[in-house]
């Protein structure tokens, strides 16, 4: 592995990004705004009392770890990625002594950082405002560490196999605006998957979205017993290695069908 | 009343630029107490343009330009001076003056993208209010005197450059203006193309008595449609006059060139201080003189020398302006 | 300066605008799929958000499932008109590929017309009118879920409180707009897009300080709660008046702010 030209990518990206932050934090602020809003609303709902097993605070600590969580795991890199093979700058990455998927990865760190520049002082002044109640206890913290590490490769690996269907139709982005909207819906976002009605419910838990999202915020946050963790991470760990898979077959088959092309 | 279209008295634009200083605390620092540089980009000019002239405007990058140019359109307001283009002062750009005038930029488009240019005309034409009849009549001519029939109806993004430039300059005549202002209108586009847009000037302003104020990087552009020129340098005048006599007035020096009877030796020729010789080959030999020198000169060397031709000439317009540019001074 | 026979003649534009809109939209025939099913979705998830949210509770401070769908029905009217025109034409300024940045604006304020004016009518999004038809058919859904039959002077005041409403939103889209001749990089629209998505929701669900400022400091809240509050009868006419009175308000300092954008841009740009 090319270590050096792996660290001197995401520096040039880095630097190349924060010329561009102001772009980029219009981005993170976008991406903010809808859990926000249903963390407010949730915990005006919640008012007193408590729905579903949350109470007003614990709606607050839940919505302020997933912010945290949706920005991190949220691999803007996908919908780049279906631009460079259109416009054929992928012709560019395939010639350099670096493997491709090096390339959106050094993005996805450099963008990453930028991102939190923006979002953790945002985060921590509602933190001061709203009052989040939760424990934190070691090994919770570990396990969702663990959890938000497969989270971001799964949320990366899916949405790049479906990025690179870009090699075969120039509509490939509606499926990634498809996958916004599920996971919006069932990775924990419009409301955690415990208050979600029983057909959605199943869903969540069967479907990768909820694994990208709301699966870490729920060990930090929530009960989860020890089986539902484990059966958690099963699957997680399940629809990961089948997204990586995915991913090299697609790109193995992409990219001969790009050079039959000629490019 | 007399007929001068563009009155520049006295005419400056000072930039006011932010200063970002460098380090951490001195950009904290300047976030509350922000500093400023005056970039004066063009002082104290002044002249007239009459009614139908074409006008060069010349000076290297950043001379003042296109910031005086933007000041005639009407897009930058003066910092002092006196400016009247047809009566009205530009900035105001009340809509009777913007009627009457239009700019051509060569590195920004007016043309909708995705659409063909007919479709951008016919909207133009309602945005001036030109009459129907009026509108069919202008465009007519200029499609003919362009040769741009076949691009009316293809989408601009499939247009080549040179293409596109005849629709910039189609859209822009469209309500017939009285003034137009043409920045590096030539950019990038090939010798046939440059060549045809210059004759297509040339005929228009015969043909309409169109007040047009070009400027180029393209020496041939001004030497081809200009009969005026004024050059800006440092964002001052420094000519302002007959293309012919620009060589005559900025340079001090003439070039003697002399075809030589046999090889002689150089040995013996003395030159005054400030000459030089700039070419020799074979029996051709070229000298540059200061001008008040040259008649003394040049009959020395007709005594020393086996001389069988002998011209006295100004320098070439590009060497001129190329010393201008480069040096600042002659 | 705003002259009656310049805004006239404006407004006989408005078909050509329309007109050669309709034809670069349709030079990208593949978006068209794109946008539909894209409408489709934010239908849905919109929907589906407030059947969840009352699935586990029958109101929030005096809201419930049919109003809060009500006010969801005008929120998305409210987009697809904003998306309709003034959205595209104030879009266009801002960014890095911008009119602003780039230079081209200096077409647009040399026309013989209200730079504002021709700003905010020149591009359309004829697409938007599906979204329009789909926030229609919610608001209707919800209305015949609410089983009240509406007094004369709630449809009046529902009609005076979207009117100001709409202005309110044009007020602050021109409003962001205008910082772009300070800073002609950001896309300062974008930030506008997120925050009026707080209006999808009535504001009473929002704690006291924040309604406070969607209320009074960014009126997003105005926009599609005043309304709905109209049609549940909720609305105090005093609020009537207070959002007409802010909507006045507003436009003054958008047009004021434009304008000085505009003397901006002519003495520093270079």
């Amino acid at each position: 592995m090319n270590l050096r030209g792996v660290k001197a990518l995401i520096r040039g990206l880095w630097l190349s990004w924060m010329q561009y932050r102001s772009f980029f934090f219009v981005l993170a602020f976008g991406w903010m705004i809808p859990p926000l809003i249903y963390l407010l609303v949730w915990s005006t709902a919640a008012g007193d009392g408590s729905l579903g097993g949350f109470n007003r605070g614990a709606f607050v600590a839940y919505y302020l770890v997933l912010i945290l969580v949706n920005q991190i795991t949220y691999a803007q890199v996908n919908w780049t990625v279906g631009d460079l093979i259109r416009c054929g700058q992928i012709n560019h990455i395939l010639l350099r002594p670096l493997a491709p998927v090096y390339d959106a990865l050094a993005s996805e760190v450099a963008g990453k950082t930028v991102y939190l520049l923006f979002d953790l002082p945002i985060l921590a002044i509602l933190a001061l405002i709203m009052k989040p109640e939760v424990t934190f206890t070691w090994e919770k913290v570990g396990l969702f560490l663990l959890a938000l590490l497969l989270a971001w490769m799964l949320r990366f690996l899916w949405g790049y196999w479906i990025a690179l269907l870009a090699f075969w139709s120039a509509r490939a982005d509606a499926l990634l605006t498809l996958q916004d909207s599920l996971i919006f819906l069932l990775a924990g976002q419009v409301a955690p998957v415990a208050l979600l009605p029983g057909f959605l419910q199943s869903a969540a838990i069967v479907l990768p979205f909820r694994y990208m999202v709301a699966f870490p915020v729920e060990i930090l946050t929530g009960n989860l017993g020890r089986a539902d963790i484990a059966a958690g991470f099963a699957i997680q760990i399940l629809w990961t290695t089948l997204a990586a898979v995915l991913t090299v077959v697609i790109w193995r088959r992409g990219v001969q069908r790009y050079a039959g092309f000629g490019g | 009343m007399n007929d001068s279209h563009i009155q520049v008295r006295n005419l400056s634009k000072t930039y006011r630029v932010p200063v970002r200083p460098e380090g951490l605390r001195a950009s904290v620092g300047s976030l509350f107490h922000p500093t400023y540089d005056d970039i004066p980009a063009v002082k104290g000019i002044s002249f007239d343009v009459h009614a139908g002239e074409v006008v060069g405007f010349i000076g290297p990058n950043g001379a003042g330009k296109t910031t005086t140019l933007k000041m005639l359109s009407g897009l930058i307001h003066p910092t002092s001076g006196e400016l009247t283009v047809l009566g009205f002062e530009p900035w105001k750009r009340d809509a009777k003056y913007l009627k009457r005038i239009s700019i051509v930029m060569g590195n920004k488009s007016q043309m909708l993208w995705d659409i063909p240019p007919m479709d951008s005309f016919r909207v133009l034409g309602e945005i001036y209010n030109v009459p129907a009849g009026q509108f069919k009549q202008t465009l007519d001519e200029i499609i003919e005197l362009l040769d741009m029939q076949e691009l009316l109806t293809k989408p601009v993004r499939n247009l080549s450059l040179g293409e596109r430039m005849k629709c910039e300059l189609a859209a822009s005549l469209l309500y017939r203006p009285a003034v137009l202002f043409l920045d590096e209108p030539t950019l990038g586009l090939d010798v046939s193309m440059q060549l045809r847009l210059r004759k297509f000037l040339a005929d228009y302003n015969r043909r309409s008595g169109v007040t047009v104020i070009l400027t180029s990087h393209y020496m041939a552009d001004v030497t081809a449609l200009c009969p005026r020129v004024i050059l800006i340098h440092n964002g001052s005048l420094m000519f302002d006059g007959e293309l012919s006599s620009l060589a005559r007035d900025l340079a001090p020096y003439k070039l003697l060139r002399l075809t030589l009877l046999e090889v002689t030796s150089m040995e013996s020729l003395k030159l005054p201080e400030g000459a030089e010789i700039t070419e020799r080959e074979g029996l051709g030999l070229s000298i540059r003189v200061p001008r008040a020198d040259a008649p003394d000169i040049t009959a020395n060397l007709l005594q020393t020398l086996p001389v069988s031709d002998l011209t006295v000439e100004d320098p070439p317009i590009e060497a001129v302006i190329d010393r201008v540019y480069t040096g600042g001074s002659l | 300066m705003p002259d009656l026979e310049g805004n006239m003649h404006i407004l006989r534009l408005i078909p050509y605008f329309i007109k050669v809109s309709f034809q670069e939209e349709a030079a990208y025939r593949a978006n068209f799929f794109i946008s539909l099913f894209t409408s489709v979705l934010n239908l849905a998830t919109g929907v589906l958000g407030i059947m969840i949210l009352f699935g586990q509770i029958d109101s929030i401070h005096g809201w419930n499932e049919a109003s809060t769908m009500a006010l969801l029905g005008i929120y998305l009217m409210v987009t697809a008109l904003r998306g309709l025109f003034i959205g595209p034409g104030l879009d266009a300024l801002a960014g890095m590929d911008g009119e602003i940045w780039a230079g081209k604006f200096d077409f647009v304020l040399l026309r013989p017309l209200n730079t504002q004016a021709l700003v905010s009518l020149r591009k359309w999004r004829l697409f938007s009118l599906f979204d329009l038809l789909l926030g229609l058919g919610v608001f209707i859904l919800a209305l015949a879920k609410m089983q009240t039959v509406l007094s004369a002077w709630q449809i009046f005041s529902f009609v005076i409180a979207l009117f100001s409403g709409l202005v309110i939103l044009y007020a602050i889209l021109l409003i962001f707009s205008a910082l772009v001749f300070w800073s002609p990089g950001v896309l300062f629209t974008w930030v506008f897009d997120g925050l009026f998505q707080m209006a999808r929701y009535p504001m009473g669900m929002y704690p006291g300080w924040l309604r406070l400022v969607l209320t009074w400091i960014i009126p997003v809240g105005m926009i599609t709660t005043i309304p709905a509050e109209a049609l549940t009868g909720s609305l105090e006419p005093v609020m009537l008046v207070a959002s007409l009175l802010l909507a006045a308000a507003l436009f003054a300092a958008g047009t004021a702010l434009f304008q000085i954008g505009l003397r901006r841009y002519s003495s520093a740009s270079s």
